[in-house]
């Protein structure tokens, strides 16, 4: 019996050992629990490419922060690239597989894309999503079907508007009780009004600003060329050659040569939008998505109406930017539902997006208070249906870059109208023939 | 309350199984303790240690990361030297007010070399700038068209630290840039000097302005814990990107002074009254610091948990220890509290106790001794209360032998009367003795009586016997007048006296003597009663004397007169009285009655005593 005790003697020290033991465990086993990654948000991401300039960004912008401030399960990131790079790089990421989940394409651009089968049908989809078609105007929606399907959701049309500097054509007596531009009709009416600036005005004050580079004179020509009863035709009826070189499409670009040569147009503007930014133009022939960055320019009072007639008839050149999904293997049924939500939300907010200036495809928006109440809107609303927009084509984009350098060599001076067009059709039946 | 004077006393003062648990207790906590605390400061400041280093690792892995993007950026810097119509741009003088327009093929290149480098390099690239030492200025903001009226800031901090260098490129902080349309962009720039091989002179500068969200996505993929900072600051502290919106003004303190900063590091910093923990690398190649700042207490929450953890385990640890010492104490000392509860018993007068002894250890032996206490103890109470038992057995006979003692005297008297009237003296002497024996020894229920008395009994029972041998009885009386006052117990002599007369006169032999001496010494009163007659022998002797001694047998009414007497005398005066007696074959036999000498005075005391 007397040993019992004495296994308590034992036992004591032993106790003590095994509970420091315990302590000891204790730490080393919560040093091994050192967490590494931390978990991602569960939400959606989405890359949308965008090719906006002159303002119009960041309205689009502000449209992506409301739309992922909405909807906390997506992700939307926006990257911006300048027009001139946009369709490169988006034909690289395109090619390399690398494409975004959501793209602005313009409608010009769109049958390359549906040719090719570059991006999504989207009835496939849209059955799931469901994009309520009926809610676009119809010429908007004519505009991205292609075999009766849509490929592509609207978002706007832009046309070109005539701005208007309140200051410089109240100098030049040039500015009714309206607010609006005294301007007679025709081809000559323009050229005096203009004539008129040029005399009124200061020197560094360009009487219509328009770059000497890039896209603009073309835009130009092809308005005036619609402009013309019979006038407008791009390729013969097969769509294999080109069908520009006719006088009525010479004497457009005459016309538009002879702002230049009258320095109507000072030379080497490189950027009119800036230009009449900073008010040192009287007026602005360009698209109409200018008209949310002007309202925002300090001290710059201004005003829109649509592009004058110079011909026959009330025609102007005009596209659409286009929500379109471009194809990727490795996006999931997530990406594209959150893609297709997103475009449809998108347009259905065309309100905010027509703060920029453009005219909103969605009938809900155009015909919105919101839109009508903007100011300028209005005056130039009614341009949209006398948009001249150019022929669908697969290879139009490629096509205007042939006229685009032809002209600005026309600018120039290297060439006159005549040889521009010429040089410009034998490129364009070279490219078609391929 | 004088035991709780000091905390020593006090203790001492506890009970056994109090003071086992306290000692456990002190001698489990303090240790544990001590352990514990030492083991958790050793064991947060190597975690801090590692939690540096894990932090400094992460933002030289971030570094690294960023530089990779960076050095891919500084190599389109390099891009000029690859389009001579560039160099050639650059070189062409342009410093007249408005002249010398850009041709359209200068147009053309420069679109061209911009378009290469916006598309070489990433998405993020928000502009690109050229700037000619003559004049000559290409510049592409976001959303704008090409400017050529800017140029270049010469107060720019950037281009003092390039003057002078080595053609490497400079990378600058994030700062603001605005578009033609009015819109402002942050972006932070990579611009190069560039010069000509040929005439080894400077041509101007390339700046590539670059959307600093690209760092915001590579700082995003680094976590540090839920209350960082990591952001990424230039030489003057200003901010290139952070992952939070944190100013690094309001940082700037969590960074030792700029000027002898090392390249990497870990060091500790207050910012808003909190501890952090810095890690900072400093970058190569854009001569950036990437600052990674945490609260220690961030950093030290896992810490925070083992601490916690070690308290519960400590606590639970403590708390079972206690709980079994607690137990072991109780359980040590319970023999000890039951001996205690046994020994209360006993003292009210329970002897029918014992302590179940188990085991052999103090406490058993202990036990042991207060079982063999308390037996003897209850053997000397047996002894008592058989003495009692027998005083009433006595009494009890004395009872019986009083059977109508009325009806005797009356007889007696009745004979007395007979007598007198015959006129026979002897008769009448014999009843009235008879008489009066019977009424002492019937009235005997004293305990004690005068020696006086006792004789005067013992004379009355002679008379009679000496009438009933005649002549042959010679009784001799001799008392010492100091000690007829003596108490006495009741029947002491005449018991002996009967019994002389018996073994003396009865069986013959001798004078039939009779002697009875009372004399006093010293504080014993001694009684001798002497006959003459046939004696005892040796063995007899023997026998007798070992019977007085030892029996506890008080002879009842059949018993041995002697021992009766003398187990009474033990009885009452204790073992130092007695008789004892001495005897010679044919020489008679003598019994010495031995007792205090008490005095009448003494009776009261006596009586007390009893």
């Amino acid at each position: 019996m007397k040993h019992k005790r004495n296994t308590w003697k034992v036992w004591r020290p032993a106790c003590c050992a095994l509970m420091a033991l315990l302590v000891m465990t204790a730490c080393s086993s919560g040093s091994e629990e050192r967490g590494q990654p931390v978990a991602e948000t569960g939400a959606v991401t989405l890359e949308f490419w965008t090719p906006f300039s002159g303002g119009d960004n960041q309205f689009m912008s502000a449209l992506v922060a409301a739309f992922n401030r909405e909807h906390p399960g997506i992700a939307v990131t926006q990257v911006n690239s300048r027009l001139d790079d946009y369709y490169s790089r988006l034909r690289t990421a395109i090619l390399s597989g690398n494409a975004p989940d959501v793209a602005v394409l313009h409608q010009t651009s769109l049958p390359q894309f549906v040719k090719n089968g570059y991006i999504e049908e989207m009835t496939k989809l849209a059955g799931e999503g469901g994009i309520e078609w009926d809610g676009f105007s119809a010429h908007a929606l004519n505009a991205v079907t292609y075999d009766g399907k849509p490929y592509a959701v609207p978002l706007d049309t832009h046309a070109l508007v005539l701005y208007y500097n309140l200051d410089h054509l109240q100098a030049a007596g040039l500015l009714d009780d309206a607010g609006k531009p005294i301007l007679e009709e025709g081809a000559e009416g323009f050229l005096r009004f203009l004539g008129k600036l040029k005399e009124a005005l200061p020197g560094n004050i360009a009487p219509l600003a328009e770059p000497s580079t890039r896209i603009d004179s073309v835009w130009l020509w092809w308005s005036f060329y619609n402009q013309m009863d019979g006038g407008g035709a791009f390729y013969d009826e097969s769509a294999s050659r080109a069908a520009i070189m006719n006088p009525k499409a010479l004497e457009a670009l005459e016309y538009v040569k002879k702002l230049y040569d009258n320095e109507y147009i000072p030379p080497n503007i490189n950027d009119a939008f800036k230009l009449f930014y900073d008010g040192e133009a009287a007026t602005l022939i360009t698209g109409m998505w200018g008209t949310g960055a002007f309202e925002k320019a300090d001290g710059l009072r201004f005003g829109a109406v649509p592009v004058p007639v110079i011909f026959d008839k009330p025609a102007v050149w005009g596209d659409s930017h286009t929500l379109a999904l471009p194809i990727r293997h490795s996006s999931t049924p997530e990406q594209k539902q959150a893609a297709l939500l997103f475009a449809q939300w998108v347009a259905e907010h065309g309100e905010l997006w027509a703060e920029a200036g453009h005219v909103p495809s969605w009938r809900g928006s155009s015909e919105s208070e919101a839109f009508t109440g903007l100011p300028f809107r209005s005056d130039y609303a009614k341009a949209v249906g006398d948009v001249a927009y150019w022929p669908r084509h697969p290879r139009q984009w490629t096509v205007i870059e042939y006229l685009i350098q032809e002209f600005e060599k026309m600018i120039y001076g290297q060439q006159s109208p005549a040889e521009a067009l010429e040089a410009a059709a034998k490129r364009i039946d070279a490219e078609l023939r391929k | 309350m004088r035991h709780r004077r000091s905390p020593i006393t006090w203790f001492k003062n506890q009970e056994l199984a109090r003071k086992l648990i306290l000692i456990n207790f002190f001698l489990i906590v303090i240790p544990l303790g001590i352990l514990s605390y030492f083991a958790f400061s050793r064991f947060a400041a190597a975690m801090e240690h590692k939690v540096g280093d894990f932090q400094l690792q992460a933002i030289k892995g971030l570094t690294l990361n960023l530089d990779t993007y960076m050095e891919e950026l500084d190599r389109l810097t390099l891009m000029p030297y690859q389009y001579e119509e560039i160099i050639r741009f650059l070189e062409s003088d342009r410093r007249g007010e408005g002249d010398n327009p850009l041709s359209l093929e200068e147009i053309k290149a420069l679109n061209n070399f911009v378009t290469q480098v916006f598309l070489n390099g990433r998405v993020d690239i928000m502009g690109v700038s050229l700037f000619g030492e003559k004049g000559a200025s290409y510049v592409v903001l976001p959303e704008s068209q090409y400017v050529t009226t800017y140029s270049l800031d010469e107060n720019a901090e950037w281009l003092k630290r390039q003057q002078g260098g080595s053609g490497q490129s400079v990378f600058v902080a994030t700062h603001e840039i605005s578009s033609t349309s009015g819109a402002t962009y942050q972006a932070f720039s990579i611009a190069r000097e560039l010069r000509s091989f040929d005439s080894g002179k400077k041509l101007g500068y390339i700046v590539i302005d670059v959307d600093p969200s690209v760092i915001r996505g590579i700082l995003s993929q680094v976590s540090l814990g839920s209350r960082e900072h990591i952001y990424i600051a230039d030489w003057n502290n200003r901010l290139v990107a952070g992952k939070t919106d944190a100013e690094p003004a309001e940082l700037a303190g969590a960074l030792p002074s700029s000027g002898e900063m090392p390249s990497q590091g870990v060091s500790h910093a207050v910012v808003d009254g909190e501890r952090q923990l810095v890690a900072y690398v400093t970058s190569p190649i854009t001569n950036w610091t990437t600052v990674g700042i945490v609260p220690a207490k961030e950093l030290m929450k896992d810490a925070e948990g083992i601490r916690q953890s070690i308290l519960l385990f400590g606590a639970a640890c403590v708390g079972i220890a206690m709980l079994a010492s607690v137990f072991l104490a109780y359980r040590m000392t319970r023999p000890l509290r039951t001996l205690i509860t046994l020994m209360r018993k006993v003292e009210r007068g329970d002897l029918k106790v014992s302590f179940p002894v188990r085991h052999w250890d103090e406490i058993g032996r202990l036990g042991k001794a207060f079982n063999t206490m308390v037996s003897n103890l209850s053997q000397l109470g047996y002894l008592l209360y058989e003495t009692e038992i027998r005083e009433k057995d006595a009494q009890i006979a004395a009872l019986q032998s009083k059977i109508n003692p009325h009806f005797l005297y009356n007889t007696l008297g009745s004979i007395s009367m007979y007598a007198e009237m015959d006129g026979n003296r002897d008769v009448v002497r014999m009843t009235n003795n008879l008489s009066r024996l019977l009424r002492y020894s019937l009235s005997s229920h004293k305990e004690l009586v005068t020696l006086e008395e006792e004789l005067e009994h013992v004379k009355g029972y002679m008379t009679i016997q000496q009438m009933r041998y005649e002549e042959r009885l010679d009784f001799r009386l001799s008392v010492h007048e100091s000690v007829r006052g003596c108490m006495v117990i009741p029947l002491m002599i005449q018991p002996i006296v009967e019994n002389a007369i018996n073994h003396g006169i009865d069986k013959g032999a001798g004078s039939g003597m009779i002697a009875v001496e009372c004399e006093r010494r010293e504080q014993t009163l001694v009684i001798t009663i002497e006959d003459d007659g046939i004696g005892l022998s040796d063995e007899q002797l023997q026998h007798l004397r070992k019977r007085l001694l030892f029996s506890k047998d008080t002879g009842g009414r059949s018993g041995n007169g002697l021992l009766n007497v003398h187990r009474r005398i033990v009885l009452h005066f204790g073992p130092a009285y007695g008789l004892r007696l001495e005897s010679m074959p044919y020489r008679g036999l003598k019994a010495i009655i031995e007792l205090p000498a008490i005095a009448a005075e003494g009776i009261l005391k006596g009586e007390k005593h009893a």
